[in-house]
């Protein structure tokens, strides 16, 4: 894999995780603005009165067009792109046959992956 | 928040995302006070968007960083080593070490720091010199096509020993006290390594996103990621990380530092604040 095939993987990662969660946030951000946070796009919303900040039971309330939930689906998309481009970054340099740096970047995504099980 | 709070906490983030773009830096210093005081969002709430602002910054902007090839990604890489371990060893400190030295510590070294980017105020592009055994060994010699300047930009990182122990100390820095590590990171790259003034900031860019993440999911656990706030604060930030990037590729290095000395000076004053128990 030469250098510019390397940049253009990591490049679509980020473009990627970038795009689909501007508009999955965009999408309920809009929505609410018109329904509200609280209400759903289609019937009633199943999450009656739980507190804005709980990511739990996503997967029912999307399929409600819950606004809030398709922007928590959006925002946890956003927050795990970095981490999706550390491991890609891994398979690239691997496929580069740069050792030396599939070795360094395995070794950032496992300090991250440790951090998420150590601090908490 | 009412739709006019919500269109408010959007212009705000789109200028947070544009001077992070720019700056190499995650925009907190602006979104978290913003918040806080004109939206009187809780402290914690806004911290948590804080946090969405680092990583849609850094990967909004990277994105299209790492495609103009500002971005260096073997430096990016070599030292997220650095800043991830050194962000563990900060978060495991945190439990016993006073933070008020710390910030009063931190404050002065940023604000002597902006008096030594004044120094560098004319520099267009650092000197270029041979690289040294490590950096020749990890290949940190590169370049970057300068749109303004017209043409390929070499640049050999220098100093690298003392590069990554500076990023090291900011990964310690942002997980002991959670602020200024955009700017540690874009000082360790331009003023121990020497490296252009473009590359150090989208650099920085490409790094802090990982950091954040690195401590995202303790915040999502908390609750203090309330998309009713995130979300607005999200589309802002990428908008106008967006409108950023662009304007890298038209502004001098002389420019990019005009833009991060402010930030800089802003935290350095807000990290004293912090110190003597002024904090947001």
């Amino acid at each position: 894999m030469n250098p510019d095939r390397f940049r253009t993987m990591v490049g679509l990662v980020l473009a990627a995780g970038v795009g689909v969660s501007a508009a999955l946030i965009g999408a309920g951000f809009i929505a609410a603005l018109a329904v509200g946070w609280q209400s759903s796009l289609i019937g009633p919303a199943t999450a009656t009165s739980t507190a804005t900040t709980d990511f739990g039971g996503l997967a029912a309330r999307l399929l409600t067009l819950e606004p809030l939930a398709i922007a928590q689906l959006g925002l946890l998309t956003l927050l795990a792109t970095p981490v999706v481009r550390v491991a890609a970054s891994v398979v690239a340099f691997t496929l580069e046959g740069d050792r030396l740096y599939a070795a360094i970047t395995a070794m950032v995504l496992a300090i991250l992956l440790a951090s998420a099980f150590l601090l908490r | 928040m009412t739709p006019a709070s919500e269109i408010g906490v959007f212009a705000i983030s789109v200028a947070a995302g544009l001077i992070g773009a720019l700056a190499g830096v995650g925009g907190g210093i602006l979104v978290i006070p913003s918040l806080t005081i004109v939206f009187g969002v809780d402290i914690h709430l806004a911290v948590g968007a804080s946090i969405v602002s680092v990583i849609a910054t850094s990967s909004g902007a990277a994105a299209a960083y790492v495609r103009d090839r500002v971005t260096d990604m073997r430096v990016g890489m070599f030292l997220e080593l650095a800043t991830t371990s050194g962000a563990v060893m900060g978060a495991l400190l945190a439990a016993i070490v006073a933070p008020a030295l710390l910030y009063l510590l931190l404050g002065a070294v940023l604000l002597l720091s902006a008096g030594m980017q004044v120094g560098r105020l004319g520099e267009e592009i650092p000197p270029h010199d041979p690289p040294s055994a490590i950096a020749a060994r990890l290949r940190l010699s590169s370049s970057y096509p300068d749109r303004r300047l017209g043409r390929e930009v070499p640049y050999t990182a220098r100093r690298v020993p003392l590069g990554f122990g500076l990023m090291w100390l900011a990964g310690v820095v942002s997980g002991l006290l959670g602020i200024g590590s955009g700017v540690l990171k874009v000082l360790a790259m331009d003023a121990a390594m020497r490296l252009p003034m473009k590359v150090s900031s989208a650099t920085s860019n490409f790094m802090i996103g990982v950091t954040a993440a690195a401590s995202a999911g303790i915040y999502l656990g908390r609750g203090d990621v309330d998309p009713t706030i995130a979300a607005p604060v999200a589309l802002g930030v990428l908008t106008g990380a967006l409108v950023g990037t662009r304007l890298m590729n038209r502004v001098s290095n002389r420019s990019v530092r005009l833009v991060f000395l402010p930030v800089l000076v802003a935290v350095g004053l807000e990290t004293i604040a912090r110190g003597l128990g002024f904090g947001l």
